[in-house]
């Protein structure tokens, strides 16, 4: 018995050794070597006279004023993109999980945006947002509002990254609590509605605790993701106008590869990373236990 | 039990080929005393590509050493990676070619971190060389690097607009008859007040490089500078009264309604704009897919103090690199390439302007009238950006000023957002 429960063991090992493996070698080493470089001058073109210079980086970013408005501009993004992206999600998820006609259509409609990669939707939004020929102010001036600046304007540039990521990442989650939707039975639903429960109070008190688990899981991948904006700021706004939409995933790159100083993006990495651990332990604490994601 | 030994086999050979597949070799490198690998950040297929893949070509059949020069063509990625990814990877890894390519303002940074080495000796009649490519390649008094092409800028302007607007023939400047930048303002003026829009696309929604490339000649037509001559103060000279004329005009066009920091897109192209601010490499493209649209180039316009004509410049370079060990070979490979009649073969296929005075002209009679004026103003008015170590931190910081200068309503004071801007930039200098 106990020879069979090692051979057991040693099989489990043996499953999650490639990943094990890969992870290590892409993940864990990585990590580790950026909170060294943290602590170095390394600078990409002269790797041989990296030296340990101590705080100096950490220090260096505490009086970093564009680190700290990266950190403001993602802040807001995070704020808005929660409630928004996660809202219409679980709205689209509505309207398709009733069976109606062209259910499918508006399924890979409310879909399309994810599976087109971001760089794409980024330059079409380019098109649409332009202020003196875009789609988009032609259809708001039929409506008598004057044309606006979007991209061009330091208050409305992150708004506008705010509705095209909304746009774009709300499909996936959608899929995810359809799934949900599709999970919660039917009965419940039906005993509901014998004791009189109009169609909002079965939401309310049917779907929503029904989804939780669900939407737990979507929060925290949102979130997570959320903190993650590059690629429609760099390609959109190349964080302008006048940093407004700088993000710290940006700010990063653009220090570690275009700068080269990759001791000090380093040091950005680690205190970043950390600060999105932190906040997503908070997060999941007050969206509920772990335990209670199953 | 069985089952499982299998399973060990199975999972041993497969990690195994995964990670020989992450370690996977080019097989294009070549080894021994006369093989010589270079690398490009062009694509096999593109017209550079064909140029470079027919100098090799000639380089490996005609030289006398019986060198052999293999190349990995390495196309650069939009955001500008790929090609400079794998130079970065190679640093780490202490894998560089004998020779490389890189971008001009690459060559402070590149030739203080010891990548590359000088290259002086292997490059034939210098002085046919233009000034501006010279400089772009020199850091602290060494050529570097070599510009295998040139690049510059004019105003392209739509003839049968101006038509319309009534600017006459006699009224249009040349490289003998500038014009300055209150008769600039002037046209602009009525080209605007006739098409009821703005009258230039000066490319202001391109916040990249293309900022101090094609902007930075009207500080230095003014006498102004971005730093001084070593590159180690902004303070002073990019808050100075001469560079804030031209960040004054600038504000002013977007003011004014003349030029607009959100252009249609290829707004001269399709006849929404009279004029456009850009390089040789939109002649090519107005030539092949908007040839209803009537076109001239104007020369840069200069300021009305000096009178001086300053045009952009700038190109891609061959260096060799520090860590070579076969330096005769690669200087002959360098040598050959920006020779006269490789150099030639490289701007006709790419259609871009050449860097050698020679080379122009078996280029003039050759190109259409636009191209052979871009040509001229390049060698009368072509001016090198600074070559400066951190210069894309520079670049940026420049960037960013020409943004703040054209949002007039948050910044109407150019003096007091140029002395914060020098004091940014001071800290890339030290």
């Amino acid at each position: 018995m106990h020879r069979n429960s090692l051979t057991r063991s040693s099989q489990a090992w043996l499953y999650i050794f490639p990943a094990l493996l890969i992870l290590t070698l892409f993940l864990f080493i990585p990590a580790l070597m950026s909170i060294y470089y943290s602590f170095t001058n390394f600078n990409m073109l002269s790797p041989q006279t990296r030296v340990f210079n101590g705080l100096t980086n950490y220090i260096t970013l505490l009086k970093d004023p564009i680190f700290g408005r990266s950190l403001r501009n993602i802040g807001q993004f995070v704020i808005f993109i929660m409630p928004l992206q996660v809202g219409t999600a679980l709205g689209l998820a509505l309207i398709v999980n009733k069976k109606r006609a062209g259910n499918t259509f508006f399924k890979i409609s409310f879909f399309a945006p994810v599976v087109v990669s971001l760089a794409v939707t980024s330059v079409l939004w380019l098109y649409i947002l332009n202020p003196e020929q875009g789609l988009l102010n032609g259809v708001l001036s039929h409506f008598g509002i004057s044309a606006q600046p979007f991209l061009t304007s330091p208050k409305q540039a992150m708004f506008a990254i705010i509705g095209i990521s909304t746009w774009q990442g709300a499909g996936y989650q959608m899929l995810i609590f359809l799934a949900g939707l599709q999970n919660i039975p039917t009965d419940v639903y039906e005993a509901a509605e014998l004791d009189g429960a109009n169609a909002w109070e079965r939401f309310i008190h049917i779907t929503l605790p029904m989804l939780k688990p669900t939407s737990v899981m979507i929060l925290t991948t949102t979130f997570i993701d959320a903190f993650k904006l590059i690629i429609q700021p760099m390609v959109m706004t190349q964080g302008g106008p006048m940093n407004s939409t700088i993000t710290p995933v940006y700010y990063i790159y653009r220090t570690g590869f275009t700068d080269r100083q990759l001791g000090y993006a380093s040091a950005m990495s680690v205190i970043y990373g950390a600060a999105i651990i932190i906040f997503t332990i908070v997060q999941r604490r007050i969206t509920g236990d772990d335990n209670n994601v199953k | 039990m069985k089952h499982w030994k299998l399973s060990l086999l199975a999972v041993t050979v497969l990690s195994i080929m995964g990670l020989s597949a992450c370690t996977a070799k080019s097989d294009s490198g070549a080894s021994g005393d006369k093989n010589i690998e270079m690398w490009v950040q062009y694509s096999k297929e593109d017209p550079e590509g064909k140029a470079m893949k027919t100098n090799i070509a000639e380089f490996n059949k005609t030289n006398k050493q019986g060198y052999k020069a293999t190349v990995q063509y390495i196309p650069r990625s939009g955001s500008g990676g790929g090609y400079e990814d794998k130079i970065n990877a190679a640093l780490n890894s202490n894998s560089l070619p004998d020779v490389l390519t890189l971008d001009g303002p690459n060559t402070a940074a590149y030739a203080d971190s010891k990548i590359i080495q000088p290259i002086d000796k292997y490059i034939a009649n210098k002085d046919d060389v233009l000034p501006s490519i010279i400089n772009q390649g020199t850091y602290k008094g060494k050529l570097y690097a070599i510009g295998y092409s040139e690049s510059g800028v004019g105003i392209y302007y739509n003839k049968q607009m101006f038509k319309e607007a009534g600017i006459t023939d006699q009224e249009l400047p040349s490289l003998t008859k500038k014009w300055t930048w209150d008769e600039f303002m002037d046209i602009s003026k009525r080209l605007k007040n006739k098409f009821n829009g703005p009258a230039i696309d000066m490319q202001l929604s391109d916040h990249s490089e293309m900022s101090l490339y094609s902007l930075a000649p009207f500080i230095w037509s003014a006498d102004g500078s971005i730093t001084n001559k070593a590159g180690t103060k902004s303070v002073g000279y990019f808050d100075s009264a001469k560079t804030a004329s031209a960040f004054q005009l600038i504000q002013n066009l977007v003011k004014d309604g003349y030029t607009t920091i959100s252009p249609k897109e290829k707004g001269f192209q399709t006849g929404k704009y009279a004029m456009l601010m850009s390089g040789s490499w939109t002649i090519q493209e107005l030539d092949s897919q908007y040839k209803d649209i009537d076109y001239g180039i104007l020369p840069y316009p200069v300021s009305p103090k000096t009178k001086k004509l300053v045009s952009p410049t700038g190109s891609w370079q061959y260096a060799m690199s520090a860590s070579t060990t076969k330096t005769k070979a690669a200087g002959a490979l360098i040598k050959f390439l920006s020779a006269k009649n490789q150099m030639y073969r490289t701007s006709m296929k790419m259609t871009v302007l050449p860097a050698r005075k020679s080379v122009s002209k078996m280029m003039m009679s050759k190109v259409t009238p636009n191209m052979q004026f871009l040509i001229k103003q390049n060698q009368v008015s072509g001016h090198a950006r600074p070559v400066l170590i951190k210069y894309p931190q520079v670049s940026r910081t420049f960037a960013e000023t020409v943004t703040k200068a054209t949002y007039y309503k948050e910044n109407p004071d150019v003096a007091a957002l140029l002395k914060k801007q020098a004091t940014d930039m001071q800290q890339y200098l030290k």
